[in-house]
């Protein structure tokens, strides 16, 4: 996987981790070095209360002003042996009885201190030490001496160099773990996407002539699973359409070719010898007629293929399916009774649709219905309404169609029966702009076939689907045959 | 009805010289020219009755023509002619004021029927109580047909087909022509439902009777006419 920087997975997992583990450590290492200094002053306290204790009873020893001068001795005594222990005491203000001799604290602040919360712990700063002590006002012995102020100290520097070191080591620790982490971080993330970079590659082997291969969902991890089958979806729905695209372009190569070449020969053999201006004319009109049949072929396919890119936009009114129904009734009246066929029609009902392609797909259907039927049977049409749908039923008695081409009679150029190919009518497309037109609608159409007796239902929705509500007049006319 | 004047703009050669001839033939007087400046030039400094532009043309194109035919005024009829069915399209044409639209391929007959009803729509429709045609004769009043004096009895959409022919005698009509205007069907079948109808009509009113009105022209259409006054 590239690093590219932009949104890379890794890139940012890596960082998550480096992040997640520098602050976990980060904060251990606060808590920790902030107990071991609560421990040290814990330490410092005990030893410092401790020698102001010795101090309060060496000082209480004393009974008279000629003590005093033995204060020295005593306090000496007492406090002996503790290194970087100092102790000064003082009478308010700056009266120094005793002092160790590093011990040039701020008389003023031990004062208040004493005063106000003997024993608390200070820390103050002297020169290059750091010092940590408590100040208390104490009585001594002596009845009309008032109370010593007595401040004790131990120098702290050692534990705070100690402090520092642990911070450092820290520091240089925690440094050390976020990069050790992001390289873990970085390997984890790599082998943890090992499946997507695996599914790239098995989407890099999708081409146009291999529409056909799919991603594993099975081995895919769930996370991916989903996106691999989304994945595997939309190539379905691309195969399909890609399929449609080129089984379009082959049709038409094919169906033109039959024409083509009727017309190549025709006249190529015309041309072979001197005619009489009969024969001429006889050809030239068949070959109208092979290219009025072309024209037509070629204005429907147009119309499917913008059928199926969504690019018919019916166009909506409110129409009576009986009213449409007779109409094409009327129009296909002659040919009927040439047949013996009886056409009849049951119900009514309403739909907003466009009108012009509405009575092309139901004119196709009884083209379709009258030419099939067999002669002195009945092509009986059905409309029966539901709130929401109106169903259009038309049935007709004649050759059936077998199963196994029910499904089929809608694709483009199909016929049950292959020799009647080109036969004087049709450009085989019929039914398929009908289902076109019916889908434009947001329609349902289908057959079924039971003996002789076929039937097509298509369902209609009532009101329109909304979003094809908006265009409005000159898309009818792009149904018209030019 | 004296000749009408066509101008015809279209590059394609063949396409042209044919749309000519055919037009000549058909008892107009046409101006072929090739490309859009041309076309342009000839609309606006000679009259003509009406204008074939193809969309797609050197220079400037059929819209662009269209356009400043209209700007100067000239409100001559449009028929545009193009080989691509965009919605887009045939909009655009009619915004500019294009009367009419024909997508290639298109039949001649469906053109040269166009053609009539564009250069028809100026005149004044004829107040006509009778059609006639040799011994036959339609009364619109009454409904009623008779030929040499005999009464004929037709359906409602027979007489509307037998008054199209005559209203546009000796024309030839093409089939899709005829199912828009007498069944109001804007679709080709894929029955030969205008040949049947036609059949039927040609046995009521030509059968065993001279001459024979009804003629099948093959490949373009059908025409009623007087073989005496053709």
């Amino acid at each position: 996987m590239r690093l590219t920087g932009r949104k890379s997975i890794t890139r940012r997992l890596t960082l998550l981790f480096v992040i997640a583990s520098s602050a976990v450590l980060l904060a251990l290492g606060f808590v920790i070095a902030s107990s071991v200094e609560k421990h040290f002053e814990q330490l410092d306290m005990e030893v410092l209360t401790g020698k102001m204790e010795l101090a309060r009873h060496t000082l209480e020893k004393l009974k008279s002003k000629d003590d005093l001068d033995r204060i020295t001795q005593l306090l000496d005594n007492a406090l002996v042996g503790h290194h970087g222990l100092e102790v000064i005491v003082f009478v308010p203000p700056h009266d120094v009885i005793f002092a160790t001799p590093n011990a040039n604290f701020p008389l003023d602040l031990m004062a208040a201190s004493a005063a106000q919360s003997p024993y608390r712990p200070l820390t103050w700063t002297q020169g290059e030490q750091t010092y940590r002590g408590i100040a208390a006002e104490l009585p001594t012995g002596i009845s009309d001496l008032s109370p010593l102020i007595v401040a004790v100290a131990t120098d702290i520097a050692h534990h705070q160099a100690f402090i520092r070191s642990f911070l450092q080591t820290l520091w240089v620790f925690v440094a050390g773990a976020a990069v050790l982490t992001g390289f873990l971080g970085w390997a984890a993330a790599r082998r943890g996407l090992a499946p997507l970079r695996a599914m790239r590659e098995q989407t890099q082997a999708v081409t146009a002539q291999q529409l056909n291969h799919r991603l594993p969902v099975e081995s895919a991890p769930v996370e991916l699973a989903e996106l691999a089958q989304s994945l595997n979806e939309m190539l379905a729905r691309l195969e399909e359409t890609f399929h449609r695209l080129s089984d379009f372009s082959s049709d038409i190569a094919h169906e033109l070719r039959t024409p083509v070449s009727n017309l190549m020969t025709q006249t190529q053999v015309a041309l072979s010898r001197v005619r009489s201006a009969d024969d001429y004319r006889s050809i030239l009109e068949s070959n109208a007629e092979e290219f009025e049949h072309m024209a037509r072929m070629i204005s429907d396919m147009l119309l499917l293929a913008k059928a199926e890119n969504g690019l018919v936009v019916p166009t909506r009114e409110t129409v009576s399916l009986a009213t449409e129904v007779h109409a094409l009734f009327d129009y296909y009246d002659a040919v009927a009774e040439e047949k013996g066929l009886h056409l009849a029609l049951e119900g009514d009902g309403e739909v907003t649709a466009d009108k012009l392609m509405l009575r092309r797909a139901l004119g196709n259907l009884l083209s379709n219905a009258v030419r099939h039927s067999t002669a002195n049977t009945t092509v009986r049409v059905t409309i029966s309404a539901s709130p929401d749908a109106v169903s259009i039923g038309m049935e007709n008695t004649g050759d059936g169609i077998a199963p196994e081409y029910l499904e089929r009679v809608f694709d483009r150029f199909f016929r049950v029966d292959p020799s009647r190919q080109r036969a004087s009518e049709g450009t085989g497309l019929g039914l398929a702009i009908t289902k076109s037109i019916i889908l434009a609608h947001g329609g349902t159409i289908s057959v079924a076939s039971v003996g002789a007796v076929t039937t097509f239902t298509i369902r209609l929705p009532r009101a329109a689907g909304a979003s094809e509500l908006q265009k409005s007049a000159p898309t009818r006319r792009s149904i018209q045959n030019p | 009805m004296a000749a009408m004047k066509i101008l015809i703009v279209e590059d394609e050669p063949k396409t042209g010289d044919y749309l000519k001839q055919g037009l000549v033939e058909a008892g107009f007087i046409v101006d072929l020219v090739r490309d859009g400046p041309d076309g342009l030039h000839h609309g606006l400094t000679e009259a003509y009755d009406l204008a074939i532009l193809d969309v797609m043309l050197p220079g400037i194109d059929g819209w662009a023509v269209l356009a400043g035919l209209r700007r100067a005024g000239k409100d001559t009829p449009v028929l545009f002619l193009t080989a691509r069915d965009h919605v887009d399209d045939r909009v655009k044409g009619l915004e500019l004021g294009a009367d009419d639209y024909l997508v290639k391929p298109f039949a001649f007959s469906e053109l040269l029927a166009r053609v009539r009803t564009l250069l028809r729509r100026g005149a004044k429709a004829t107040a006509a109580e009778f059609l006639r045609a040799a011994d036959l004769e339609l009364d619109l009043l009454r409904r009623r047909v008779t030929r040499a004096g005999r009464r004929i009895d037709l359906t409602a959409k027979e007489f509307a087909l037998l008054e199209l022919l005559l209203r546009r005698q000796g024309e030839v009509l093409p089939r899709s022509l005829i199912a828009s205007q007498v069944w109001d069907m804007n679709f080709d079948s894929d029955t030969n439902v205008i040949e049947v109808a036609m059949r039927r009509l040609r046995v009521k009113l030509d059968d065993n009777l001279e001459p024979k009105l009804i003629r099948t022209v093959r490949g373009m259409g059908y025409v009623l006419e007087n073989p005496d006054c053709a």
